[in-house]
């Protein structure tokens, strides 16, 4: 592994920000570190850069371990959230800061930064200051900048926070293609899932310290380990009930849930996941085969563009379903059936585990 | 409605008081510079006499370099004494930050004569550190005793306050992740400082310098109380135009040359300074 975190720790009085964190980033990976804010995933990206000293563990980079190694002296580059640009330099000095303290020839830098001020678009602004540039202009020279000494990796701190949804997007795609072009692992910090999704090869899902799960993306999203990430990653109906002797859930809203065979006792409580995409909506009435069916009234429709997302009342419960608009859409107070395949559900023992 | 007299009048205000306080003296000591004052009278015809004693009896401008010396030494010194103070206070500071700094006034609280009068109780020929000295048989340190020295220790106490207090100002304002960005991007921690910290403080620095400079330059009590025989410094001399020699005309005119070196030291430091590479945003988008 190129980067290799090595049960990593960090305390802060009686808390441990970081707690045994042990990881391996490969060599041109785009890892995403997602969590809600106070889960220490910033810390984390803070001790890879050499900012913040671990308690315990080691950092290992390109096999050489930096944990004494103070920031200056670790080649890696960052973004942040703040943007943090020199302001009493001009966007050209700004680029060029990492190469002069690499103290390469002018004409090198001179090079180099042309480079950078082209993939970037950033041509035309070179002799602007930061306080002269929009957040987006400001947060492409912040990339470039960490960009621009080909550093050993990028290290991302919420760089699109500050941004509006359509430039976010935008920058997602193209922070993404700049990654997969150099071939340098790209370390991304984030509390929003869906960058991490759109961008990511895998995804560290970071809680309380601990990395609840580090896996590819797509695994993250349709099988979440833990009942925390069902609940962190995509939308999803959540219900808790005791497991039945058949295998059933009883939902203490008043369902009876089918769901895959879990290896759950009966008697047991269980926590039951159903994606928001996965609940499917039909006229009321009609009972797909082998799927819990919940008779549902349609309270309210959010049209999304392609989808439409349904706020249904279920006795005193809301359920929530997301629909392309291609199917047959329902109005506010029609009665339907939302329904969904026991293959279709997460299903987790009280802990919040997934059951064995 | 309110809103239109709201500006006129926030800014009326003021501006009527620096007429009438600050616009009108100035005007009123220009003129009187240009007159001559005989047997304590003021006669009022127009002549050049007190700008050419000033340019030619030697003393004077002796006193007037002399200041000027004293106000770069005694800013510098307390410029430098500043930065490690202020630095320290936000760094290790934590919730005491204000109090550490407020407890730099505290010498305010009684007086600029009382404060001048304890120094020279210190280092005087019977003060507390040669009185030591004395009674352990050790010869007294004489550059305290009545020089220019004394008198710039005097005026580096009195003036230091400011400077921290703007100093700390300053840094508070800055966003020391700056710093952080600089180390990652392979700067150690002295470049870090050269490239970001100390320019983008500057201004604020440069404040603290021309606080403590301008005052310094138009000094009284310090080099009278500390100076000794050779420690005369152009403030001093000039009041004592408008005091026991009673002659008012050449003291305007002293005052007016004050003025005008004051201006001129300012005026220089801008022009030196692009206030842009300090980060100062001042001048708005654009």
């Amino acid at each position: 592994m190129y980067i290799t975190l090595d049960g990593v720790s960090r305390q802060y009085g009686d808390i441990w920000a970081v707690d045994r964190v042990d990881m391996g980033i490969g060599r041109s990976e785009f890892v995403s570190l997602l969590g809600p804010s106070g889960s220490g995933k910033t810390t984390l990206l803070r001790i890879i850069a050499g900012l913040e000293k671990p308690t315990q563990g080691r950092v290992l980079i390109d096999g050489v371990d930096v944990t004494d190694l103070p920031p200056h002296k670790r080649g890696v580059a960052m973004v942040f959230q703040e943007f943090l640009l020199f302001p009493h330099r001009t966007v050209y000095e700004n680029l060029a800061f990492p190469l002069r303290m690499l103290k390469l020839p002018r004409a090198e830098i001179e090079e180099r930064v042309a480079w950078v001020v082209g993939i970037l678009s950033l041509a035309g602004l070179e002799k602007r200051y930061p306080n002269q540039l929009s957040g987006g202009q400001q947060q492409r020279v912040a990339l470039g900048r960490g960009l621009v000494g080909r550093p050993k990796a990028l290290l991302l701190d919420e760089p699109l926070a500050n941004l509006d949804r359509e430039l976010r997007q935008e920058m997602e795609v193209e922070i993404r293609r700049h990654q997969i072009a150099l071939g340098i692992p790209f370390i991304y910090v984030t509390h929003n899932q869906e960058e991490a999704l759109s961008m990511s090869d895998r995804i560290a899902v970071v809680r309380k310290g601990r990395v609840e799960d580090f896996a590819p993306r797509t695994q993250i999203y349709d099988t979440p380990r833990t009942a925390f990430i069902a609940q962190f990653v995509g939308r999803s109906n959540r219900f808790e009930g005791m497991v039945e002797a058949d295998g059933t859930v009883a939902s203490d809203c008043g369902a009876r849930l089918a769901i895959p065979a879990s290896g759950l006792a009966g008697g047991s409580r269980a926590v039951v996941f159903v994606k928001n995409e996965k609940l499917r909506l039909d006229p009321a009435g009609t009972a797909p085969a082998g799927a819990t069916c919940l008779p549902c009234t349609v309270k309210d429709v959010i049209l999304r563009g392609a989808y439409a997302d349904y706020i249904l009342a279920f006795g005193a419960r809301e359920l929530n379903a997301s629909r392309p608009r291609s199917e047959r859409a329902f109005l506010a107070g029609e009665a339907v059936t939302a329904s969904f395949d026991p293959a279709d559900v997460d299903v987790f023992d009280s802990a919040g585990e997934r059951p064995s | 409605m309110k809103r239109r007299f709201a500006g006129p009048l926030l800014l009326g205000i003021p501006t009527a008081f620096l007429l009438a306080l600050f616009v009108l003296p100035l005007v009123s000591m220009v003129v009187l510079s240009f007159w001559r004052t005989e047997n304590y009278h003021i006669v009022q015809d127009w002549n050049l006499g007190n700008y050419i004693t000033l340019a030619t009896g030697g003393a004077y401008v002796t006193f007037l370099i002399r200041s000027l010396v004293m106000a770069s030494i005694v800013s510098m010194v307390s410029v430098a004494i500043a930065w490690p103070v202020s630095y320290a206070i936000i760094l290790y500071g934590g919730r005491y930050r204000l109090l550490f700094t407020l407890a730099f006034a505290v010498p305010f609280l009684t007086g600029e004569v009382l404060r001048v009068i304890a120094l020279q109780g210190l280092l005087g020929p019977l003060g507390l550190i040669n009185g030591v000295l004395l009674s352990l048989g050790a010869a007294p340190l004489r550059f305290i005793m009545y020089t220019n020295v004394a008198s710039a220790i005097g005026l580096v106490y009195l003036y230091l306050p400011i400077v921290v207090t703007v100093i700390y100002l300053s840094l508070l304002n800055f966003d020391a992740r700056l710093i952080d960005a600089a180390k990652i991007f392979g700067a150690s921690p002295a470049r870090a400082f050269f490239e970001v910290t100390w320019p983008l403080n500057l201004f604020g620095t440069l404040i603290g310098f021309a606080l403590c400079f301008i005052p310094c330059l138009s000094a009284t009590l310090a080099p009278r109380f500390l100076g000794g025989p050779n420690g005369t410094l152009y403030g001093m001399a000039m009041a004592q135009q408008f005091g026991e020699s009673g002659t008012w005309a050449l003291g305007a005119a002293m005052g007016v040359v004050l003025f005008l070196t004051s201006i001129l030291a300012v005026l220089a430091v801008c022009l030196k300074v692009d206030l842009r590479r300090t980060g100062f945003t001042g001048f708005g988008r654009g």
